[in-house]
């Protein structure tokens, strides 16, 4: 099968998305060698398939971590040269590199979570539970209809993020890359509307790495402002120094 | 999520690219040997990696053992990943792809995908990822909405249905040449709006 290289190069599209099988994908993978701007297309069209996978994520049984880190500990690791896996116009491997986990271990972990987790159960049922509450509401802001994302950066360093629900007047409030307080000084959030004094949310863990637990703050009126403040450990009634993070919500 | 500290990682995370400059230093150290990196790349990749696999594959215990067959070549292959030809999050998101694909052309489709299950949005620990995802499922769902109809349908069945270019045009009974066009452009739309670096 013989294409134009002009009819190829449109090609990039649906090779960025797997959507090219054959005879096709082997002619593609061939011209892509030899045609710079489509390879340079095809990167950037990768990144944008790529947004469309990172914005459908779900939450892996959680057995699943310890199963992949284990077997990481058993796997090989390539050298930095060699043959290329994905080569430099992104031409895909041909061999089937890394051979299914056995059955065996999955199960056993799993069991063991299951077991983990019944004990877990006996004791702290009533914890449990408020937990799940807590993270079901939280879910539901996360993926409430009328979820707007707010973003602000620390004068401290790192980033404030809420994601705001008008409808539900609840907000999810992390923060990432904030340095951690020092033993005598924590981080306070809180919700300041028009009127009214400041209403403390509670304490906002910092971490370098990765987003924050997350903070539900409950009863946030469209317009209010939601800020974070150094206080003295334990926190405070009222603010009482001026806020590292400011979010206005939008009205 | 809780991730280990891994030495001095460059400060913060940059949201704007989602999962940027942090996931390239990581899989540097990696491709080290470095167990705790590798931690921290699954704790931010497990979620969209495993939920790509489920959207393409839809069987649980399938999308399982592709998401893992793809995050430990994260693992084996990451001294192959190089920053001047992508972002790290692409990388791991085209191989995750890639494998979820090969597996329902490689296996009876019909059947795997007839099993639908509604997709759980998981449990309790794993709400700290949410709010990332939520980022990006935004930007998506936003970028999304400026593609024409035929654009987004046409894109929506081959990423997420996983079905080849033929398929779609078979399925949206359109020509083959148009669903090509349809494919390309609605993605060099979307990445003009998400402002993927160039």
């Amino acid at each position: 099968m013989s294409v134009q290289s002009h009819d190829l190069h449109l090609l990039t599209g649906v090779y960025a998305v797997d959507a090219l099988t054959g005879d096709e994908l082997d002619e593609f993978e061939k011209h892509l060698e030899q045609c710079p701007t489509c390879a340079e297309e095809v990167r950037g069209l990768r990144e944008a398939a790529a947004r469309l996978g990172l914005a459908t994520a779900i939450a892996p049984p959680p057995s699943m971590r310890e199963q992949v880190l284990d077997a990481a500990s058993r796997v090989r690791q390539l050298p930095p040269s060699g043959a290329r896996l994905i080569t430099a116009n992104g031409a895909r491997p041909r061999r089937r590199l890394i051979r299914r986990l056995p059955r065996p271990i999955a199960v056993t972990a799993m069991a063991a979570a299951i077991v983990a987790l019944a004990v877990l159960q006996v004791g702290t049922r009533h914890q449990l539970q408020q937990a799940q509450t807590k993270n079901q509401t939280i879910a539901s802001v996360l993926s409430a209809s009328d979820a707007s994302i707010e973003l602000s950066s620390s004068t401290v360093g790192g980033t404030v993020t809420a994601v705001v629900s008008k409808h539900d007047r609840e907000a999810v409030i992390t923060a990432a890359g904030m340095p951690t307080p020092d033993d005598a000084q924590v981080y306070q959030l809180w919700v300041i509307s028009a009127a009214g004094a400041p209403r403390s949310l509670g304490l906002l863990p910092g971490s370098t790495s990765g987003a924050t637990s997350p903070v539900l703050a409950d009863d946030v009126q469209p317009g209010d402002q939601l800020a974070v403040t150094i206080e003295p450990a334990g926190g405070t009634k009222v603010p009482t120094t001026n806020p590292i993070v400011e979010i206005h919500t939008r009205p | 999520m809780n991730t280990p500290s891994v030495g001095q990682q460059p400060h913060g995370r940059g949201h704007s690219e989602g999962h940027g400059q942090d996931l390239a230093w990581l899989l540097a150290q990696v491709a080290c040997g470095d167990h705790a990196a590798f931690e921290a790349v699954y704790d931010q990749l497990a979620g969209p990696v495993y939920g790509v696999a489920r959207k393409v594959l839809r069987d649980p215990a399938q999308s399982e053992e592709v998401a893992q067959e793809v995050l430990l070549e994260v693992w084996r292959s990451a001294s192959r990943f190089d920053p001047a030809r992508g972002s790290a999050a692409a990388w791991v998101m085209t191989i995750a792809h890639r494998r979820a694909v090969d597996r329902v052309r490689a296996e009876n489709a019909a059947t795997a995908r007839e099993q639908k299950a509604a997709p759980d949005i998981g449990t309790s620990e794993d709400v700290f990822e949410l709010v990332d995802m939520a980022l990006d499922r935004q930007r998506v769902r936003r970028c999304m909405g400026r593609l024409s109809s035929l654009q987004a349908e046409a894109i929506k069945l081959a990423y997420y249905g996983g079905y080849s270019y033929p398929e779609v045009a078979g399925l949206l009974g359109l020509p083959l040449g148009t669903v090509k066009t349809r494919i390309r452009d609605g993605l060099i739309r979307m990445r003009d709006c998400m402002e993927v670096p160039q």
